[in-house]
């Protein structure tokens, strides 16, 4: 067939055409067959939304992973609320970022109350970080972790570093010998702490003096910064650091379960959060506040409560973690010891005994400044 | 006929046109428009105020710029050194061989820049390829290469290396083969050629070549991440968590357009200054 130039811009033109309504179609369909998910990863692998696919056939389930709380809270900010159903994000990000500026909406009750009776017994009351100031359900909690710091237990034993605490980092004897895993929430908390100050209350100017003085010891200490966990557990194996600032069984347990066992995370034995030393993360899935949600949302909430998934959301790939599920005896005889040792479990009640809730940090934007100046010198 | 020719070439580059402005100025407008927000809004709604601007300032946000600014100088004179006897050998010495050569160098461009980064960690870290090998062979131990300013200046050299090479080899192939031959022939040393004759004539495809990385290297981030463990913190780094962990979108859209009116104003300078007719071949 011989086509002239005028007849194939005509089909071009056509084609684009053709396409762009295509492109425009699933707009203006029903979102009973889909379900968009922002979370950490885990939820978007294939272990996870495979067995849901199977689950309910014909329906198609994206999920995109996201590099931090705040980016995926970025995205809901800059107009993708239509876009996604659900968003998985830490429940102080959740309580005080996305439900205050309607991103995100209540769950039922009903529904979603009778699962947090089998979850572990820090879960089961049930816990109260779930819900919102309000009273209202505004997400259920699956994965969590103390986080404080890492240690090579060759180089540093679990019983020092748990004794000595946060002040490790202070300690001259540790100059240039660990690193800082620069999430900056993060260390401010742990900054905090390490000054002997509670992050969840008004800190004073007594608070701020001490801040400023446990910033400029640690960022002059650190032999090096990075915000990325595979460089910080290799740095650590290697031996080019014997610890770091920031970091708990989500960073630790890839190392561990590669058979480093020696990199451990530690939960101090006192600190000043009434008398607690470390802090606990706790994830909230969410259903966004999407003027079209799926009813799948909702389903899908359910479905990853079950004991395989909630298996293979601990078990996801790059960091391992418990899950409220492990409460179940049923659920817990799914992991083997080698997944048990990756994720601390042998410590982890006596750890979350000493941790604090991850909250809101009152003074949050005067700390970070003094941390940002403290950093980039 | 020739306003008709010109009506119709409007018309035909209007979609283009429109595209260009919906593509890239559309965005940079959004992110001025933020820059003279209030601190901490999510809307532009609001009354228009300069504290981004005043914080960058106060804050030392500006000593991020001048790192980044300085980085950027250096990786871009250390490229044109490394660069230059190369790019020479591919425009006028290895003839079918510059080929294969330029395939390698892009082929590099296939890889995502933060897997080779990783590779260079893996390489100078303590325990790495390097002091790996030292400490077998030699049974001494030293520090690793990493975490420090030059390391970070050598990923820069070593990520941005073909925006250099091309430009500037496109460059040298420009410079007529006659009028080294007569400079020769006059006398010229080997300095005086490269000083008078060759410099003058490969400007474009040096200032196109300097002018591309020095702009990227200004705007780069994962070297000073993953190689230097951020012994200096860079400003895009800055940028990008005043978006993130700060929450604070005004106080980012000020650090990029600050950095975008920097870097820009170099390459205005720059582009003004070059003929690209003169690059593509169509000098008249």
């Amino acid at each position: 067939m011989e086509l002239t130039r005028r007849q194939f811009t005509k089909y071009l033109g056509a084609g684009a055409g053709l396409a762009a309504f295509g492109a425009a179609r699933p707009a203006f369909a029903a979102r009973d067959k889909e379900m968009n998910i922002l979370c950490w990863e885990g939820y978007n692998t294939d272990n996870v939304l495979g067995p849901f696919r199977k689950a309910f056939p014909g329906v198609t389930a994206r999920a995109e992973s996201g590099t931090s709380d705040p980016d995926m809270i970025n995205k809901l900010r800059a107009g993708e609320l239509k876009v996604w159903d659900l968003i998985n994000v830490n429940q102080p990000w959740a309580r005080q970022q996305l439900f205050p500026e309607k991103l995100i909406k209540p769950l039922s009750k009903e529904r979603f109350l009778p699962y947090f009776s089998k979850m572990s017994p820090e879960f089961s009351a049930p816990y109260p970080l779930a819900f919102a100031e309000s009273g209202e359900l505004i997400g259920m909690p699956q994965r969590y972790g103390p986080f404080s710091f890492v240690v090579n237990t060759d180089k540093i034993s679990r019983k020092t570093a748990e004794d000595q605490g946060w002040s490790l980092f202070l300690d001259p004897a540790m100059k240039g010998r660990f690193g800082v895993l620069t999430y900056d929430n993060w260390n401010v908390i742990h900054l905090c702490l390490t000054a002997g100050v509670n992050p969840f209350k008004a800190v004073g100017d007594d608070g701020v003096t001490k801040f400023t003085e446990a910033t400029k010891t640690v960022f002059g200490g650190a032999k090096m910064l990075s915000d990325d966990l595979v460089a910080m557990n290799t740095a650590l194996i290697n031996g080019e650091i014997d610890a770091y600032f920031t970091g708990g069984t989500y960073t630790a347990s890839p190392a561990r379960f590669d058979g480093a066992n020696n990199i451990r995370a530690i939960t101090p034995n006192s600190g000043p959060v009434d008398g607690k030393g470390g802090v606990v993360w706790v994830e909230l899935t969410s259903v966004v506040n999407n003027p079209d949600v799926s009813p799948l949302a909702e389903d899908f909430l359910e479905f990853v409560q079950k004991a395989e998934i909630a298996k293979a959301v601990s078990f996801a790939e790059g960091t391992y973690n418990p899950v409220s599920q492990m409460g179940d005896p049923a659920i817990f005889k799914l992991w083997n010891n080698a997944e048990l040792d990756a994720i601390q479990w042998d410590s982890l009640s006596e750890e979350l005994s000493r941790s604090a809730d991850f909250s809101v940090v009152p003074d949050y934007d005067a700390l970070l400044k003094i941390y940002t100046a403290a950093k980039r010198r | 006929m020739e306003r008709i020719n010109q009506r119709l070439g409007v018309l035909s580059a209007l979609p283009v046109v429109v595209f260009l402005a919906a593509g890239f100025l559309a965005p940079l407008c959004v992110v001025a428009a933020f820059s003279i927000m209030p601190q901490k809004v999510f809307s532009l709604a609001n009354l228009p105020d300069f504290s981004s601007y005043a914080l960058m300032i106060q804050e030392g946000y500006w000593e991020s710029l001048l790192v980044s600014l300085a980085m950027a100088f250096a990786a871009t004179f250390i490229l044109f050194v490394i660069c230059w006897p190369l790019a020479f050998a591919m425009a006028k010495v290895f003839g079918r061989f510059t080929l294969v050569l330029t395939i390698g160098v892009v082929m590099t461009l296939f890889v995502s820049e933060n897997i080779r980064l990783f590779g260079w960690v893996l390489t100078l870290m303590k325990g790495g390829l390097i002091e790996g090998y030292w400490r077998s062979w030699t049974g001494q131990s030293f520090d690793g290469l990493l975490y420090n300013v030059p390391v970070i200046i050598f990923g820069l050299v070593y990520v941005y290396l073909p925006f250099m090479l091309f430009p500037l080899a496109q460059g040298i192939a420009m410079v007529p083969d006659d009028a080294r031959q007569a400079a020769f022939d006059l006398g010229a040393n080997r300095w005086q050629i490269f000083r008078e004759v060759e410099l003058p004539l490969s400007a474009p495809g040096i200032a196109v070549g300097c002018l591309i990385t020095f702009v990227l290297t200004a705007g780069a981030i994962a070297e000073s991440k993953l190689l230097g463990g951020r012994a200096v913190i860079v400003i895009s780094d800055e940028i990008e968590r005043s978006f993130t962990y700060g929450q604070n979108w005004p106080l980012g859209s000020a650090l990029a357009m600050t950095l975008i009116a920097v870097v820009g104003s170099f390459a205005i300078f720059g582009v003004t200054r070059i003929d690209l007719d003169a690059i593509m071949g169509r000098k008249r």
